[in-house]
């Protein structure tokens, strides 16, 4: 089922090491995510979600086992301008406005801001950011700083893209609109999107499969298939058997 | 702004007292039998001599601005390859300690006997900029954002270009912080290299010139102009920091664990880059004399010294000189430098539990400590006398102002919500900055620690070369006096090799308690 341009882990392992403790992150974690599908991680704080991420974006190197992002190597990926990443943290330049910031991007993969400033602003639209262009990081709330980090993950229309909690600092309501466009987005460019996430509604919203981690040491325990039509509306959000799905993913987070 | 200019306006009126102060003193030569001449005296006589005065900061000016051009240029381009290669780090590990370390005073006779012209002014004035810039630059780079780093990477950036996207621009606020370091110490050097001899021009010159001649007035009047010179290369700098602090502040605290990079490589290795690490600033020595040419016989190669020290027929003698001076200037140094680096320590921590009051005295302290050290000596022995508590007072007050730049720098680099969130929970100030800024600013203590270590030892061998007629400063200048090249080579070597193996110390400390704390050194 491992589609050659998904995202594919094999037997990673990953472990730790440094000033005289020994963190086992990873054990053995194997995970396919197939060209175009959506899938979501979900597990308690520490169990190693961020380090899939990371070794999966080629910025952490697995002890052992392979990753492959669109049948490359995670650097080869990124320097194609593959992939793109939104961080559990913004990370935004502090010196760098909201443009410049969304366009860090394109600057790194040698493209012209210039020639894509209708996207940028576009991507600052979409996250409801008009009117901040020039705004600086410290002038923004951390919602806001969270929604920059988004329009410049999508601003490279990636194949495959990242995302370590994106919305963690979003409000109710603004993380709902975000993930009915997040979906539209993704559906749109067809792209292989792998969300990190603590909200167990907004997984089973978004994703195609939920796998399910459990930490000390980090591992997958189990892979849950969402089965509903897309695109989905948020009047799925009240649905029982949307509900029942929550309730199953729960159980096995608890350690049920 | 009205808290601005609130503050301003308190500035200028403790400004003013204190002239008032000064002013009545120096009327009824109320300090030390009329050492302290009033400021209306010190204007008139500034006034008279004011033909005296163009072509002598004509010739400092020249050599501080060269010297500055010149040292931030070698500061930042190697800055930039140190923080890219840690290979090149290691191994000019060495150099930099030891051209940080040197005393200027120490080299500035060798320079005057080995480089012809303006060279030693502008040598000096180099060397006092270039380890300041340097170190900024890696500090700066090191320091920046390893989450914005990673973004850059994620996206297949390379080294360059997290260089370029990130580390450098955050860099800047550092490197200019640096910078206003840099400007009064470059106008020092350059000052120091003048009283190592060689041309009728420059403030040096004039105010060794005007020191037997006992006019107190004349004195300080060339001190305010150098510090004038001084104190403005130093607001132009903080001026130019400020504005860009303000935007390149992180928002939050960057939690990131830092990639301790140990040398891992294989044994053999490890000990071939130790060796070059030491044996590099011998051979740059060496390597220095030949390519200037000088005859041996004024021109010591480290052979030659470690001959003279070890087996020539003066060797005992030699030896027993050198002893005697450094147990008269060792003791006061570490003495200096504790009480120097603790006010500025103090008061870096106070101006952020009370700022407005720091900020009215600021502008004070600011003047007095960048006032270049050989200019505030002679004022000092006039005070003081010719005593023990003259050497300690200079070396704290050269030792205190780079100390209070770098803590006052790093206490706010402190983010934000890291500060904010103590107060939350209703701590009170000084509870917040005993649990936020004061272990933040620790890798900044250590920073403060490694730069007035050979600050002090300049501070103790210029009171001793001046005033007192002791320990090291005082044999290098009755070296001079005799001739004796072979001993002048030897007490600069000695002098640098003392500062680093200080410098060595003030490391290995700092290694262990912040590498306990998990923090990384301000490299
Ligand atoms: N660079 C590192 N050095 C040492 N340990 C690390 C490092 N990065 C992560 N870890 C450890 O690996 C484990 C997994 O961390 P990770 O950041 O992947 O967790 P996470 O699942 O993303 O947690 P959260 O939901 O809180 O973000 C943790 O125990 C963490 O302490
Ligand atoms: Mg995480």
């Amino acid at each position: 089922m491992a589609a050659p341009d998904g995202i594919v882990l094999e037997g990673v392992s990953k472990t730790f090491r440094g000033r005289g403790k020994v963190v086992e992150a990873l054990r053995d974690v194997s995970l396919a995510c197939p060209s175009g599908s959506f899938t979501a991680i979900i597990g308690p704080s520490g169990c190693g979600k961020s380090t899939v991420m990371r070794i999966a974006l080629g910025l952490e190197t697995a002890d052992s086992g392979s990753v492959r992002i669109a049948g490359e190597a995670p650097m080869e990926a990124a320097r194609a301008g593959i992939t793109g990443v939104a961080f559990q943290d913004a990370a935004l330049l502090p010196w760098r406005s909201v443009r410049r910031n969304v366009e860090v991007p394109l600057e790194v993969l040698r493209r012209r801001p210039s020639d894509h400033a209708a996207e940028v602003a576009a991507m600052i639209g979409l996250v409801g950011l008009g009117g901040f262009e020039n705004s600086l990081p410290g002038e923004l709330s951390g919602g806001m700083r969270q929604r920059v980090a988004i329009a410049r993950a999508l601003v490279t229309h990636p194949q495959v893209l990242f995302m370590d909690e994106p919305f963690g600092a979003l409000d109710q309501i603004l993380r709902r609109q975000m993930n009915v466009e997040l979906q539209r987005i993704w559906a749109e460019t067809g792209s292989t999107a792998l969300l990190v996430t603590h909200g167990i509604d907004e997984a089973v919203f978004l994703a195609d499969r939920v796998v399910v981690m459990h930490a000390a040491p980090g591992r997958v325990v189990e892979v849950i298939d969402v089965p509903f039509e897309r695109p989905r509306r948020p009047p799925l959000f009240s649905d029982p058997a949307f509900h029942r799905v929550c309730d199953h993913i729960a159980e096995v987070l608890h350690g049920g | 702004m009205a808290a601005d200019r609130g503050s301003g306006w308190r500035g200028l009126r403790v400004a003013i007292l204190i002239l008032a102060l000064w002013e009545v003193a120096g009327r009824f030569d109320l300090v030390a039998g009329g050492a302290l001449p009033s400021v209306g005296e010190i204007l008139v006589r500034l006034w008279q001599d004011r033909a005296d005065y163009p072509l002598h900061v004509w010739a400092t000016l020249y050599a501080s601005a060269a010297g500055f051009v010149l040292g931030n240029l070698a500061g930042v381009a190697a800055g930039v390859v140190f923080a890219l290669s840690t290979t090149a780090l290691r191994i000019f590990r060495g150099v930099n300690i030891a051209i940080f370390a040197l005393p200027p005073i120490a080299i500035a006779p060798i320079l005057v006997l080995t480089l012809p012209g303006m060279a030693p002014r502008v040598a000096l004035a180099a060397l006092g900029v270039y380890f300041v810039t340097m170190t900024a630059t890696v500090v700066g780079i090191s320091q920046a954002d390893s989450r914005a780093a990673d973004l850059v990477r994620a996206y297949g950036g390379s080294r360059r270009d997290v260089l370029r996207l990130v580390e450098f621009r955050g860099a800047l606020p550092v490197i200019l912080a640096g910078l206003r370091i840099a400007a009064p110490n470059a106008v020092l050097g350059a000052i120091l290299a003048e009283f190592g001899g060689g041309g009728r021009w420059g403030l040096g010159t004039y105010l060794l010139g005007s020191l037997g001649r006992g006019e107190p007035d004349r004195l300080w009047g060339i001190g305010v102009i150098a510090t004038l010179i001084a104190g403005l290369s130093y607001a132009a700098f903080a001026l130019l920091s400020r504005r860009f602090l303000g935007s390149a502040r992180a928002v939050t605290l960057n939690t990131a664990v830092p990639a301790a990079q140990p040398d891992r490589g294989p044994l053999a290795r490890r000990i071939v880059m130790s060796l070059a690490t030491v044996a590099l600033p011998f051979f740059l020595w060496w390597v220095f004399i030949k390519a200037t040419g000088v005859p041996d016989l004024i021109a010591k190669t480290p052979a030659a010294v470690v001959d003279y020290l070890f087996f020539s027929p003066a060797a005992g003698a030699a030896q027993e000189r050198l002893w005697a001076a450094m147990a008269q200037t060792l003791p006061i140094t570490f003495l200096g430098m504790v009480a120097g680096l603790s006010f500025a320590f103090i008061l870096a921590i106070l101006s952020r539990l009370a700022p407005r009051a720091i900020e009215a005295f600021m502008p004070v302290a600011l003047v007095t400590q960048t006032m270049p050290l050989v200019a505030l000596t002679p004022l000092l022995v006039l005070i003081l006398g010719r005593g023990t508590s003259l050497t300690l007072w200079v070396t704290i007050s050269v030792t205190f102002f780079p100390a209070f730049v770098t803590l006052a720098q790093g206490i706010a680099l402190v983010p934000r919500s890291a500060e904010e969130l103590p107060r939350v929970y209703g701590a009170s100030r000084w509870t917040e900055m005993r649990m936020v800024t004061i272990p933040a600013s620790l890798p900044y203590l250590f920073a403060a620690t490694r730069l007035t270590v050979p600050r002090a030892l300049l501070g103790v061998m210029i009171a001793e070369w001046l005033a007192t007629g002791r320990g090291l400063g005082n044999l290098l200048n009755q070296s001079r006096g005799y001739l004796d090249y072979a001993m002048i080579w030897t007490v600069a070597a000695v002098s640098v090799g003392l500062a680093v193996l200080f410098y060595q110390a003030v490391v290995m400390v700092e290694r262990r308690v912040l590498g306990r704390l998990g923090m990384t050194t301000a490299e």
